[in-house]
C-alpha cells in the first residue's frame, strides 16, 4: 500500500528538495511546511484511518488489504470518533465522490475531517490549498527579516513587497559602485584562479594557467594549488606569494569562499600575481566558506603529485 | 566556459570526486566571470551608467544561470535577458509569442490586493498562480540576497 500512496502523497518531492536545500532550512521543517496539508506527518496515520474508517463494519476479512470499500462517503461523512488522532487531516489522493464501484482498487485515502467542518471535495481542495498559502507565508515570514512579529496577512505581503524592492535597490546600488571600482581591477587574474575545478572544502584550485589565458580554462597540465586569503592589508604589505593561512572566524564565512593561498612552494604564483596586479589594487579576498573545515595541506600535495 | 558550470561535468574533471558544487560558489563563480568579461571587453570611454547596467545584467544573469530550470521566475529571466541580447545584436527577432493562460487580477478573488504588485517584481509572475508565486518569491528572495551579499564583498574587497 505504501507504495500506491507513496506517489501521491509526495507528488512534489523532487521539487521540494531542492526548494529546501536552497532555502538552507533544515529540511525536515521546510518540508513539512511545504508539504504540511498534502501528507501526514507519519504514514501509519494513513494505516490507521484506513483501517479503522470503515472496515469495523464490514468485512474483516478485508482489515488486511487496503482497497477502499464500496460506502466511501461513510467514511467521508464520518466524525472524529474512532482514530487516535482527533484533529488529523489527510488529504485524499483523488477526490473521492458519488460513484465509487467496490471493484475498482483505487487509491483512495480515507479522509478525517475535523469537527464541524464540511467534507465535500471542493472545499477539501480549498481547504488543502488555502493550508498550502498559508504554509508558504509562513516561510516567507521567515525568511523576511523582522516579520515575524507581524500578525495578518495584508502587512505581512506589504513587508515582503517592500523586501523585494529593497534587494533589487541594492543590486542597483552596488552595481554602481562596482562599476566605478570596476576599471581599476583586473579580473582576469581573479577569473583564473577560480576557472580550475573547486574541492569540498570550498578551497578553490586554481589551474596551471598561462599567463594571459583567461579565455581557455583547461589545461594540460593543471597543477593544483590553493589561492590563500588574507586581509587587505597584508595583500598590500607583502607582494610575495607567501601568505600565511588565515582562518577567519566561523561567523564571518558564513556566504563566502575561503580561497586560500598556497604558500610558495608552488613556483608559478610569483609570475600570475605579477603579471595581474595592477599597481595600486589588490587582488580582491573573497573569503567564502559554506561548507566544511579545511583539509590538511598534505592532501594537496598529494594531489599535486598526481596530477605531475 | 559554460561547461565548467554543469554540475555533471564536474566528475569527470575533478579530482575530488565528492565534490557538489553548490548553489553559492557556481553563482560567485559566474558573476566574477561575468564581470571579467565585462573588464576585459570595456573599450576606454564607457561611461559608468553604461557600466553599471551592463553589471546589472550580469548580476542577473548569474543568478539565472545559476538557478537554472528549476524555478519560474529564472526561466522567465533568462528568456527576458536572451530577448534583450538578440535585440542589441539587431538580428531580425521572430518573436513567438508563447500564448499563456493569464487571469486578469480581477478573476482571481482570493488572493490580495497586494499580489499584484509582487506579480510585477518577481520575474515571470504575472502568469503564475498565487500558490506558486508564493514559493517563487521566497527563492527569488533568497537568490537576491546571496546576490546582494556577493557584490557588497566584492565592493568591500575591492574599496578597502
Amino acid at each position: 500500500m505504501e507504495d500506491e500512496i507513496h506517489p501521491l502523497l509526495h507528488p512534489a518531492a523532487p521539487s521540494g528538495a531542492s526548494f529546501t536545500a536552497l532555502l538552507g532550512l533544515p529540511p525536515s521543517r521546510a518540508v513539512e511546511l511545504l508539504h504540511e496539508p498534502t501528507f501526514p506527518s507519519d504514514p501509519a496515520l494513513v494505516d490507521r484511518a484506513a483501517r479503522f474508517s470503515v472496515f469495523a463494519a464490514a468485512s474483516s476479512a478485508q482489515s488486511t488489504e487496503v482497497s477502499p470499500p464500496p460506502p466511501l462517503e461513510l467514511a467521508k461523512k464520518r466524525k472524529d470518533a474512532g482514530s487516535g488522532n482527533g484533529k488529523a487531516k489527510i488529504k485524499k489522493g483523488k477526490p473521492a465522490e458519488e460513484d465509487t464501484d467496490g471493484e475498482n482498487k483505487l487509491p483512495y485515502v480515507h479522509v478525517r475531517a475535523r469537527r464541524g467542518q464540511a467534507t465535500d471535495s471542493h472545499s477539501l481542495a480549498e481547504r488543502a490549498r488555502r493550508e498550502k498559502i498559508n504554509a508558504r507565508m509562513k516561510l516567507l515570514q521567515e525568511l523576511v527579516p523582522g516579520c515575524s512579529k507581524i500578525s495578518g496577512t495584508a502587512l505581512v505581503l506589504d513587508e515582503i513587497i517592500n523586501h523585494v524592492q529593497y534587494l533589487q535597490r541594492q543590486v542597483e546600488y552596488l552595481s554602481m559602485r562596482l562599476a566605478a571600482v570596476n576599471p581599476r581591477i583586473d579580473f582576469s587574474g581573479l577569473d583564473n584562479f577560480i576557472t580550475s575545478t573547486t574541492t569540498e572544502c570550498g578551497r578553490l584550485t586554481i589551474g596551471n594557467t598561462k599567463a594571459n589565458s583567461e579565455l581557455d580554462p583547461q589545461q594540460q597540465q593543471p597543477v593544483w594549488s590553493e589561492v590563500g586569503v588574507s586581509d587587505a592589508n597584508q595583500m598590500n604589505n607583502s607582494t610575495s606569494s607567501k601568505r600565511p593561512q588565515s582562518q577567519l572566524p566561523q561567523n564571518q564565512l558564513q556566504q563566502f569562499w575561503h580561497v586560500d593561498l598556497l604558500n610558495a612552494q608552488n613556483h608559478l604564483q610569483p609570475s600570475i600575481w605579477a603579471q595581474d596586479e595592477v599597481a595600486g589594487s589588490t587582488v580582491p579576498l573573497l573569503v567564502f566558506d559554506r561548507v566544511n573545515p579545511v583539509e590538511p595541506s598534505i592532501q594537496s600535495n598529494q594531489q599535486l603529485k598526481m596530477e605531475l | 566556459m559554460d561547461q565548467f558550470m554543469d554540475r555533471k561535468n564536474y566528475t569527470h574533471r575533478n579530482p575530488n570526486p565528492n565534490y557538489t558544487p553548490n548553489y553559492n560558489s557556481m553563482q560567485s563563480l559566474r558573476f566574477i566571470q561575468a564581470l571579467a568579461r565585462i573588464n576585459r571587453a570595456a573599450p576606454k570611454p564607457t561611461t559608468p551608467s553604461r557600466r553599471t547596467k551592463q553589471i546589472r545584467r550580469a548580476a542577473y544573469a548569474s543568478m539565472a544561470y545559476t538557478s537554472g530550470s528549476r524555478h519560474n521566475w529564472s526561466r522567465a529571466l533568462l528568456i527576458r535577458l536572451r530577448q534583450r541580447q538578440r535585440l542589441r545584436s539587431l538580428r531580425l527577432l521572430t518573436v513567438r509569442r508563447r500564448v499563456r493562460i493569464v487571469t486578469p487580477a480581477m478573476s482571481r478573488p482570493e488572493e490580495p490586493a497586494r499580489a499584484e504588485t509582487l506579480r510585477r517584481l518577481v520575474p515571470g509572475g504575472k502568469s503564475m498562480e498565487y500558490c506558486n508565486l508564493l514559493e517563487e518569491t521566497a527563492d527569488y528572495m533568497q537568490c537576491l540576497r546571496s546576490q546582494v551579499q556577493l557584490m557588497q564583498s566584492l565592493v568591500d574587497a575591492f574599496s578597502s
